[in-house]
């Protein structure tokens, strides 16, 4: 059975090879092109693209603490996307269809990765800014999680993420319009995808913790009790003693 | 403009396409209605054309169809009771997958006389055969998403002591694969002609308050215990404010 994505207006003929700007521009008739088209080397450039767009811009932020910190940093944030596509593959699969989007497994697959490729790029394209800003400051001693400098390096890398995560998944709602033909439904399917990918997402980010180090404790590439909590105890932890006292 | 008279009265409504509390539910296309293989002809018409299943739980193939998607219901909540099995580990896992299985079959066959008796009370021309597809069909759903969550489940089941957090997320995944479950369940009673969603709300509150009290009458099946099944009868509400209360808060390391 054809699926809606196959059946509506064929888009303009997809480039075969990994089209960079077409993915920045999110020029949504050749991404549909890419998901209903098989293309390996078309794979092969999102999963370099996210290795080394999300790896420049971990080096950048880690390298604060120590080049180490900053190769593995550089290692663990590529991880952390490719883990959560990976993880969520069949509950994104299943969640497609079911909220309205006739999409096959390996299709949703890929319009994700589409998206996550799009994040390491933007990310990518901040890394000189962030390196910069890191190279100004002072360096990580103990009591810079305090400091000033700490405070701005957390904040302008919210503000970065914040921003190619943003970019991403309007780019992610524009395609599943086109491959759906329907807002309502493209919508539902973005806030399902989006809370299980956050669900996981976060917790990859937990255990594979530290990103940028902490200038009391080694540089090593996992703590040892990186599977100890969760992101949501943590939380509920905080804001238990915020309240409490 | 409709063209009818005494002599030329408009046609009965189908039970197929009957409304229920007044949306229409339409008949499968004919790409919708194209057999259904093995298991992987179920699994993806289970997703892509559930009206279809629900066409062909109605024909000659039906005994067939119910078989593929009970088999389905079985593995896909043995495998996520592994899953759940391994917050604990030792012999739950495969108490977990073993007291998950069993639980959701007997929670599916004892509410399953209720809802033959809430479809023909609501003029839904159902057979009890129709009824019990249905309800095969709304458990294989309920697994085979379950089984989609298996991963973010393992994850986190490896990063938390909590019980409490545990179960709760395992609830929350419960209640997800249940909603989309109910709206297999909710287009079947509507092509067999239920004329109230009343009914359908009612059993499905039987439902899950029964899958609900099955987590506690088959307890534990996140965490440890010294007997395969529980000495002591409770309640769920009971059980779970106990579990809450008995958790001890975690102060997490964050740098």
């Amino acid at each position: 059975m054809p699926s809606p994505a196959e059946s509506a207006a064929s888009p303009r003929p997809a480039p075969t090879r990994f089209a960079l700007p077409a993915l920045l521009r999110g020029d949504v008739a050749v991404l549909q092109g890419w998901l209903l088209q098989r293309s390996t080397p078309r794979l092969i450039g999102c999963l370099l693209a996210i290795v080394l767009g999300a790896g420049i811009y971990g080096a950048s932020i880690g390298c604060w603490r120590s080049p180490m910190q900053g190769v593995y940093t550089a290692a663990k944030l590529p991880l952390i996307l490719l883990l959560t596509a990976l993880g969520n593959a069949l509950l994104n699969g299943l969640l497609a269809p079911l909220l309205g989007l006739n999409l096959t497994l390996r299709q949703t697959s890929l319009a994700i990765l589409l998206s996550f490729t799009l994040l390491a790029l933007i990310l990518a394209t901040f890394s000189p800014l962030v390196f910069f800003a890191v190279w100004n400051l002072p360096p990580m001693v103990a009591g810079t999680a305090r400091g000033t400098a700490y405070a701005l390096i957390q904040a302008s890398q919210v503000g970065v993420i914040a921003f190619a995560g943003l970019t991403a998944n309007v780019r992610l709602l524009q395609l599943l319009r086109q491959l759906s033909g329907s807002q309502a439904v493209a919508f539902r399917v973005l806030c399902a995808w989006l809370a299980g990918n956050l669900l996981l997402g976060t917790q990859l980010t937990w255990i594979l913790r530290p990103f940028f180090g902490s200038p009391s404790l080694a540089v090593e590439f996992l703590r040892p009790d990186a599977l100890r909590g969760n992101f949501f105890e943590a939380l509920a932890y905080s804001l238990r003693v915020l309240f409490t006292y | 403009m409709n063209d009818y008279s005494p002599s030329n009265p408009p046609p009965l409504p189908t039970a197929a396409a009957t409304a229920s509390g007044g949306v229409l539910e339409a008949e499968p296309n004919a790409a919708e209605l194209a057999p259904i293989g093995g298991l992987g002809g179920m699994l993806e018409a289970l997703l892509r054309r559930p009206r279809g299943v629900l066409h062909h739980l109605s024909g000659s193939e039906a005994a067939r169809l119910i078989g593929l998607l009970l088999l389905i219901a079985a593995v896909g909540a043995a495998l996520y009771g592994v899953v759940v099995g391994t917050f604990s580990g030792g012999i739950q896992l495969w108490a977990a997958p073993v007291k998950i299985t069993a639980g959701l079959f007997f929670c599916g066959a004892i509410c399953l006389p209720s809802l033959y008796v809430f479809a023909c009370l609501t003029g839904s021309v159902a057979r009890i055969n129709d009824v019990v597809g249905m309800v095969a069909g709304l458990l294989a759903l309920m697994t085979l998403l379950l089984f989609s969550f298996a991963p973010v489940a393992w994850v986190f089941s490896q990063s938390t002591q909590s019980v409490a957090a545990m179960g709760s997320m395992h609830l929350l995944f419960w209640l997800i694969a249940t909603f989309f479950g109910a709206r297999f369940l909710y287009r079947g009673m509507a092509r067999l002609g239920a004329r109230s969603k009343g009914a359908f709300y009612f059993w499905m509150i039987i439902f899950v308050l029964v899958a609900l009290q099955m987590t506690t009458a088959l307890r534990p099946l996140v965490g440890k215990a010294d007997t395969f099944l529980p000495k002591e009868k409770m309640f769920f509400l009971q059980h779970w404010g106990e579990a809450f209360s008995a958790d001890k808060p975690t102060t997490p390391k964050t740098d």
